[in-house]
């Protein structure tokens, strides 16, 4: 109702997204506002991830696409580039936005960071420092918080 | 009459009743009786609020204490007219007690003890327990053989909260379960001697039920007459003295009394006003506007009484619309753009008065925008506020109540105040103050809301709060509605538990600082906005702040200080979300003169959250501005409603009760009773709106539409003709192969195709710049050339041989994939020297400058020049430049723009593709008209800088414009022809278009010529465009969609 000004190309992702959803993604419109999303990412096998269901919320800013998908994870998350309000340090949703990606290039970019953590490239200090200091450890904390946090229920 | 109380009576007196009570109590009570102690000594009994404690207790409450002193002074005024007055409250008062055996039984000190009791039980709760009526109650025997006698007590029993789970509202009949649920609402009475006696009737117990629970009342009752012998069903006729807390006038109570009286259906029946009613008390002030009055609308409506139903209604007062009957609505169903007109209404606005706009406004109004000017000033004026402070509002009603309360007075009348909506009660005054003032300007587009807008501000502007005493105004134009916004949301109708009374204790709104008036508007609008303040205002006389961007400041006083504060719809929603602490800044502590808000639907989702940003505002004059007050539903208006406080509207449960529901059954007394809220407060008139005389209301000067057949040549038709066999083929196969849909877009490809060959044949073989790459191989190996010239050595910049033999297969092919930006059939495509195709607009909107920029797709540099335009598959190719032929179509073009060359009249010329235009340029130079070009590769300053050349520099004849260069708003009145060159599939986008030339400002006749070639796809288009329309916008999703699309499709390839 309130989406009449939506555009084709907002559409058309949607559609698409709904009808072939990437593996291990999911992403719904919300009813009252076609541009906010609530999606869902399973944690990608063989990462500390793994068996978790994570929630984030995306919103299209009205510039999209010549603007980047604002993303934020919803479940509490353990990695070295999320912080603890759910921001991404992600290069594709800041400067290295552009036009041709899709929501969908952007969910399946945050299902590899979660594959790969880059704690070179740090949103949350403390946890970059473990990563680094004590990867095993790191990761343990990682798998802990998904079974706390993330599983499913 | 006038005895004097001696100082024995008062001795004698107080020998009874102890030293609990003053002196001045006991004179009182004196003076009323006439100096009859032993009717002196009842008085004081029988009235709970003689009592010692009241007296800090009224000192404790401010509030109060000032009622009080107002009431001192009418108690004066009675005691010089005993006979009146005095002598009426007492008949009143003796009712409480009627029966003389009660009165002396009152003097034991058993009921001494019963009474300090009560005083117990009302100190806990914190308010005093006023007396407000005494009544006969016939109530029913429960029981058989017991005995009451005249003047014995009854204690009632009220069943306990939980066992009410839904209070049934309804009759004894119907099923087992009906009846359990209404034996928890029987209040059954009973004496110390028998035990339980009988019940009271339902009407009574429901009503009283929730009051008692809340301890907001108490009741005490006797034994008026009963059979000597009960038996089961006989009548016990009690006499019932009733109390009310003082509480129940003060705080905000709503939601416990909601809590008990409506849990399963949005209830519009409230306990205290039906209890007043039970107990005989009428208003002596009628709510002008009450729910009786929407239920008797409801009642069949006399349908043949439809004639002048508009005019005469046109300026119905307030709400006062006594008679709705019905002029028959079509449409009902859904509302369309159309049905708009019939559920709003289009005003016959010339029987509005004109006002002429202040010297400050530097540009003349028209008549109908001056009609604006005087009926918004007359909406914002309404009575006047003091006035306006001392009118009741409508909604609410006033009652006296007879009632004995304070110690320093004996009776008094205290007036109490009841909505009937809500059932809310307060003593505080309900004034007029926290109705609307403002309204919905809701003209079409294009009849100069702004300019009317400017008027206003320029005509009356001051600052919020100043034009009235500032407690009033603070007590009453705000209300806690924004605290319960997110329970009136449509899709919690059963939270709606509160509802937005007008709660005193709200925050403390007096701390606000007084500002001006408040813009708010779409970003896109801002510069508008202010360009037009600047342009219209005389200098100096308007104040103008733009309150946008990160660093604007948060400080009130800056806000304040200007006249016009211009913000947009986002500043305000996030300057919302930041407010819920009390010590919030920006927009929100400011009180302004008036809020405007452009595009007012914006807010049309009322649980959006700028709805509500936009609701929670505080203002005393409140616009909205829009061209489409319902866009997609009804409901669209309650958003308007609520923030213009249009009561009683602005609460979702009546506006879904008496609206929406009754609406979307589809019962028209809904949709009549949307009509007589907004027909005082909206203004909308349309181009097609007529004068008093009869005549349109904004002349613009005729404008003429012509379509232009053009007929191809002999060369050009081949050329057609065979694209179009192809086509078809091409398209046949689909059909066949049931892939019509699945390969859509190669078929809009093949349509954009013929499409363009209608333009010009050319721009179906190649152009200029694509001739060296004509040749797919050639154009192959120009990339990997031009992988080689990168001399920065980048080697893996180069995009791979196997890549550019896919790409290159694909052109070859003819396989049209789609734009990695628009995800649609490519326009226009361009490829990058990384080999990526995409639309041009689509490549060079998103660059930041417009020569040179990052692909999108893989972010190697590119530049302008390096773009290849997508050959297609054709065989011709053809230098276009030198081997220049018109085309039919750019032949019938020049004539036209030759005719008009001596008359020195400006022309834009439409074209969907930038290629065309392109190709236009040339023969444009060859004749030497002078033109500029506008296309959606300018950014705005280029732009903006094209648009003042056309307007000005009067030599320039021809604007080239591009369809897609869209810019709603963009004013090119200096030109008074405009050429279609190509049939869009949305006739509205070419409307829009030609508006840009058809509008307030342009002096000369309109001339709109469309072209279209006869026997080609371009006419069968026009056939179908306006069900393209859909077809283009249409899901995927209906099959029936689907049939009709593929029909249309095949329209097309006839």
């Amino acid at each position: 109702m309130a989406n009449s000004n939506l555009p084709r190309r907002i559409i058309k992702e949607t559609q698409r997204l709904l009808s072939e959803p990437a593996p291990g993604i999911s992403a719904s419109p919300s009813e009252d506002n076609m541009r906010y999303f609530n999606v869902m990412i399973l944690g990608p096998s063989q990462s500390p991830y793994e068996g978790g269901v994570f929630k984030l919320e995306l919103f299209l800013p009205e510039e999209y696409p010549m603007a980047a998908p604002k993303v934020r994870f919803l479940t509490k998350i353990y990695h070295p580039n999320i912080d603890k309000l759910g921001r991404i340090c992600l290069d594709i949703l800041k400067d290295k936005w552009s036009p041709a990606l899709q929501i969908r290039t952007v969910l399946l970019s945050i299902q590899a960071l979660l594959s790969a953590p880059n704690p070179d490239d740090p949103l949350s200090e403390n946890i970059a420092k473990h990563w680094k200091s004590n990867e095993a450890e790191a990761v343990e904390t990682a798998k802990e918080w998904t079974r706390l946090y993330a599983s499913g229920a | 009459m006038g005895n004097k109380v001696t100082d024995e009576l008062v001795s004698t007196v107080r020998s009874i009743i102890g030293f609990d009570y003053s002196d001045m109590d006991i004179i009182r009570a004196l003076h009323m009786a006439n100096n009859d102690v032993t009717a002196a000594i009842n008085i004081v009994f029988d009235t709970p609020s003689f009592r010692t404690k009241d007296k800090s207790q009224v000192l404790r409450n401010p509030e109060v204490s000032n009622r009080n002193s107002n009431s001192e002074t009418q108690s004066k005024d009675t005691k010089s007219r005993p006979n009146g007055n005095e002598t009426k409250n007492l008949s009143l008062g003796s009712g409480s007690s009627s029966n003389p055996r009660t009165r002396t039984r009152t003097v034991s000190n058993n009921d001494v003890e019963a009474i300090k009791d009560l005083s117990k039980c009302s100190s806990s709760i914190g308010g005093e327990w006023w007396f407000v009526g005494c009544v006969e109650v016939s109530g029913l025997s429960t029981c058989k053989g017991r005995r009451l006698k005249c003047g014995d007590e009854v204690n009632f029993t009220f069943p306990l909260k939980n066992a009410s789970s839904t209070p049934s509202p309804g009759k004894f009949g119907g099923g087992r379960g009906r009846q359990a649920a209404a034996f928890s609402e029987i209040v059954r009475f009973s004496t110390k001697e028998c035990g339980e006696i009988g019940r009271i009737p339902n009407e009574w117990s429901r009503c009283l039920l929730p009051l008692v629970r809340d301890k907001k009342v108490r009741i005490e009752g006797c034994c008026k007459s009963a059979p000597d012998t009960l038996g089961i069903m006989d009548t016990i006729v009690l006499s019932v003295s009733v109390h009310i807390n003082s509480s129940m006038f003060c705080k905000n109570h709503h939601t416990s009394l909601k809590a008990t009286s409506n849990s399963t259906d949005e209830s519009v029946v409230h306990p205290l006003p039906t209890l007043f009613r039970l107990l005989g008390l009428t208003p002596y002030k009628k709510a002008e506007f009450t729910p009786g009055d929407l239920y008797t609308r409801k009642r069949p409506l006399n349908s043949e009484d439809s004639s002048g139903v508009h005019s005469s209604l046109l300026h119905g007062n307030k709400f006062k619309n006594p008679t709705l009957n019905g002029s028959k609505v079509e449409n009902e169903e859904s509302i369309s753009d159309g049905d708009l007109e019939n559920i709003v209404g289009v005003g016959d606005s010339f029987e509005l008065e004109e006002m002429e706009p202040p010297s400050t406004l530097q540009c003349e109004l028209r008549s109908y925008q001056k009609q604006a000017l005087h009926w918004m000033i007359h909406l914002e004026k309404g009575q006047g506020m003091d006035e306006a402070a001392t009118t009741l509002h409508p909604c609410w009603e006033a009652i006296v109540l007879q009632t004995s309360m304070w110690m320093f007075i004996m009776w008094r009348e205290l007036v109490v105040y009841l909505n009937s909506f809500s059932g809310d009660a307060t003593m505080e005054f309900p004034s007029t103050l926290q109705m609307a003032r403002g309204g919905i300007l809701a003209d079409a587009m294009g009849l100069g809301k702004t300019i009317m807008t400017i008027a206003l501000l320029l005509a009356h502007s001051e600052r919020g709060g100043s034009s009235s005493s500032p407690s009033m105004n603070e007590a009453f134009t705000e209300n806690s509605d924004t605290s319960d916004i997110s329970d009136q949301s449509p899709t919690l109708p059963k939270k709606v538990a509160k509802f937005p009374g007008f709660d005193k204790l709200v925050k403390r709104k007096n701390l606000l600082i007084g500002g001006g008036n408040l813009i708010v508007c779409p970003m896109t609008l801002l510069g508008q906005w202010k360009a037009e303040i600047e342009t219209h205002a005389q200098p100096g006389s308007l104040s103008l702040y733009v309150h946008y961007g990160q660093s604007r400041p948060k400080d009130a006083k800056i806000l304040a200080q200007s006249d016009v504060v211009l913000t947009t719809y986002g500043v305000l929603s996030s300057e919302f979300s930041t407010e819920n602490a009390e010590e919030n800044g920006g927009l929100y502590s400011v009180r302004w003169f008036r809020v405007v808000l452009d595009e007012a639907h914006t807010i049309k989702s009322s649980k959006s959250q700028i709805s509500m940003a936009a609701a929670a505002l505080t203002a005393d004059r409140r616009w909205c501005l829009t061209g489409t007050p319902i866009q997609n539903n009804l409901e669209d208006i309650y958003s308007l409603l609520r923030f213009l406080r249009v009561e009683p509207w602005g609460n979702w449960a009546w506006w879904n009760k008496l609206i929406q529901k009754p609406f979307e059954e589809g019962d028209e007394r809904g949709l009549k009773l949307v009509q007589s809220i907004l027909r005082p407060i909206m203004l909308r008139r349309t181009k097609f709106s007529t004068d008093r005389e009869g005549r349109p209301i904004l002349i613009l000067p005729p404008a003429d539409v012509q379509v232009i057949y053009c007929e191809l040549t002999e060369a050009e038709k081949d050329f057609y003709e065979a694209l179009f066999r192809r086509s078809k083929v091409k398209f046949d196969q689909f059909v066949e192969q049931g892939r019509v849909l699945h390969n859509y877009a190669s078929i809009l490809e093949l349509l954009l195709r013929l499409r363009q060959c209608c333009d010009h044949p050319f721009l179906v073989m190649s152009r200029g710049d694509t001739q060296e790459f004509s040749d797919l191989n050639k154009l192959a190996k120009r990339f990997l050339k031009g992988g080689q010239e990168v001399v920065e050595g980048e080697a893996n910049d180069v995009p791979s041989r196997a890549y550019i033999q896919e790409v290159v297969q694909e052109l070859r092919k003819g396989e049209q994939g789609e734009c990695p930006i628009c995800l649609e059939a490519f326009e226009d495509a361009v490829l990058t020297p990384c080999a990526h195709r995409l639309c041009q607009e689509c490549l060079l909107a998103s660059w930041r400058t417009p020569t040179s920029s990052l692909c999108p797709v893989c972010r190697k540099s590119v530049s302008r020049q390096d773009l290849i335009t997508v050959p297609t598959d054709s065989r011709f190719q053809i230098d276009v430049e030198k081997n220049w032929v018109e085309s039919s179509k750019v032949a019938a073009l020049l004539l036209e723009l030759e005719n008009l060359r001596s008359s020195g009249s400006k022309s834009i010329v439409f074209s969907q593709w930038t290629a065309f235009l392109d190709l236009l340029q040339i023969p444009l130079s060859r004749s030497k008209i002078p033109f500029v070009r506008l296309d959606g590769t300018l950014n705005l300053q280029q732009r903006e800088k094209v648009i003042k050349q056309f307007s000005e520099e009067s030599d320039i004849l021809v604007l080239l414009m591009s369809l897609k260069a869209g810019g709603v708003g963009i004013n090119l009145t200096s030109a008074s022809n405009a050429f279609v060159l190509d049939p869009w599939w949305n006739p509205a986008v070419e409307e829009q278009a030609v508006m840009r030339i058809h509008r307030i400002g342009q002096t000369k006749s309109v001339m709109i010529k469309r072209f279209i070639v006869k026997g080609t796809v371009e006419e069968r288009m026009e056939a179908v465009q306006a069900r393209k329309q859909r077809l283009i916008s249409g899901a995927l999703t209906d099959q029936e969609v689907r049939t009709a699309r593929i029909e249309e499709l095949k329209m097309l390839f006839t």
